[in-house]
């Protein structure tokens, strides 16, 4: 095999980079493990199929990994609303079709993302065991009735996760355009479910600054960066005619890495 | 009439000056003429009016110009929102308060979109709509929430289904952090309509709809005449597929 008959079988964009990584490769610096690996068992082509990812971050595997993340949360929030619309007693009578609309959404999104992972050739992990308690954080709750108003505090914090995790996710999904529709149709039904819950509880349905409003201390992670008022390269708390701190940044919701998501989610795995 | 003025309206976008504006009221109280060139024909209605919908001048998004394109799409819906709620405030006195407490912060927030990306987008892709709500009565609880949830709903489903077109992740971030603070607004207005119901949410996966799905519904409220150069020739439907 000629190297151009390899390069020809290279996304053009992978080489127009490729100049800059060379440089790095045969200096020894910031060699990953897998590539490092490639390059001592003298194989090019492995070489390239690590760099590409490498490279871009934007390759299928990342879209799949984009969807099992999305997975998980998805999971926890339909394990969460199920269990709570079974629970007898829990929910006020009142609002019993407000969760059971949510319930059947979150059911609803685990369905689509499992499908949009065995489209894509893989399977879908497989539900984890959660701990609604977050290992003591909340203590005592197992969804029993009078424990209605820890319920909701619980439904606030994973609705306002969820919307920022997946506003995170979306700049991976770039190159696939289905799954970052069908990404963005979840994203802000999330938005929807965040607002009705907040209002539920006599909350804005808008998150102000960085507040986590009277959620409890381990929640904060959910909230810090929502204080932001820098949009691109505009200061949205001093435009023309609505200098508002407040309402700035009321008015953009801000986007959590996958590491912050993980580690809000973390103390609800078993 | 040997007096008689006469004003050349050589581009549609002429309408959106305000001196051509303040010319032209001018000559239709002293019965001037109005010489319209055939470049600006196709915009005009054949009524004279310059108020109905679709009978200003024209506004066009031209793709070609790609992530501005989206963006210059998102400011027209983002003026008409903002247009809407500042007029929403200015007459909703006798509304409930938890009502005004919603809309007092939504029109901030809508003016604040509307204001990011005028400074965003920059003179050059600028520009100023005019607006329209026929006979809405401001001053009519019901009739201005139903419209405002129209608006949220469909600056939902707008986002979404232009998320698609955009080439930058700075940009497609930027319309994420919009969309579901849209999506808050719809479902908090909804709920106002028809508290304790799956209005907030009737679905599981939210709209996207393409940009002239998007632009014909927008249009009914918007005097400009929106249009598209280089339409996008693909659309990727949504879960919902109503795109």
């Amino acid at each position: 095999m000629t190297p151009k008959t390899l390069f020809d079988s290279v996304d053009p964009e992978i080489m127009s980079r490729l100049d800059d990584r060379q440089a790095e490769i045969t200096q020894g610096a910031s060699i990953n493990g897998k590539l490092a690996a490639a390059l001592a068992l003298g194989s090019i082509p492995i070489a390239l199929a690590a760099l590409s990812k490498d490279v871009f971050g934007q390759t299928p595997t990342d879209v799949l990994d984009v969807l099992q993340f999305a997975l998980l949360l998805e999971y926890l929030e339909a394990e969460f609303y199920s269990r709570g619309v079974a629970a007898a007693g829990l929910i006020d009578a009142a609002d019993r079709t407000i969760f059971t609309t949510i319930s059947a959404h979150e059911t609803a999104h685990v369905t689509a993302l499992q499908g949009l992972i065995t489209g894509k050739g893989a399977t879908p992990n497989a539900k984890p065991a959660f701990d609604f308690t977050a290992h003591g954080n909340v203590a005592g709750f197992n969804f029993s009735a009078g424990q209605y108003e820890t319920f909701k505090v619980l439904a606030h914090a994973f609705e306002d996760t969820g919307v920022r995790a997946y506003k995170g996710q979306a700049p991976r999904l770039i190159n696939d355009k289905p799954v970052l529709t069908a990404a963005l149709t979840i994203h802000s039904i999330e938005a929807r479910h965040a607002s009705e819950i907040r209002r539920l509880r006599g909350k804005k349905g808008w998150i102000t600054g960085n507040s986590r409003d009277d959620l409890p201390a381990f929640t904060q992670g959910i909230y810090d960066g929502e204080d932001n008022v820098t949009q691109g390269a505009v200061n949205v708390s001093t435009l023309p005619g609505i200098a508002n701190v407040a309402a700035a940044t009321e008015a953009f919701d801000e986007p959590l890495t996958k590491a912050q998501v993980t580690a809000i989610v973390t103390p609800f795995l078993a | 009439m040997p007096d008689k003025k006469t004003m050349l309206i050589s581009r549609a976008e002429q309408f959106s000056d305000p001196a051509t504006r303040r010319d032209f009221l001018k000559l239709m109280g002293i019965g001037g003429a109005i010489v319209l060139l055939p470049s600006v024909l196709t915009s005009c209605s054949d009524n004279n009016s310059i108020t109905g919908p679709g009978t200003g001048n024209t506004l066009t998004i031209d793709f070609a110009k790609g992530d501005i394109a989206v963006l210059q799409f998102a400011y027209a819906l983002e003026q008409l929102e903002a247009d809407f709620y500042t007029r929403v405030i200015a007459a909703f006195a006798g509304f409930p308060a938890a009502d005004r407490a919603v809309l007092a912060d939504v029109q901030k927030h809508e003016v604040i979109h509307r204001e990011f990306f005028k400074a965003a987008l920059g003179a050059a892709n600028g520009f100023t709509l005019t607006t329209t709500y026929g006979s809405l009565n401001f001053s009519d609880r019901t009739s201005v929430l139903n419209l405002a949830a129209t608006f949220e709903d469909l600056g939902v489903a707008a986002y979404n289904g232009a998320a698609q077109y955009i080439t930058s992740t700075d940009n497609l971030t930027i319309a994420g952090k919009i969309v579901s603070v849209e999506a808050r607004h719809a479902s908090a207005i909804h709920d106002l309509i028809e508290p304790k119901t799956n209005a907030f949410a009737p679905k599981s996966f939210d709209d996207a709809f393409r940009p002239s799905k998007v632009a014909t519904a927008a249009q009914t409220y918007i005097v400009d005449k929106l249009t598209f150069a280089n339409p996008p020739a693909t659309f990727v439907q949504g879960p919902n597929g109503n795109g």
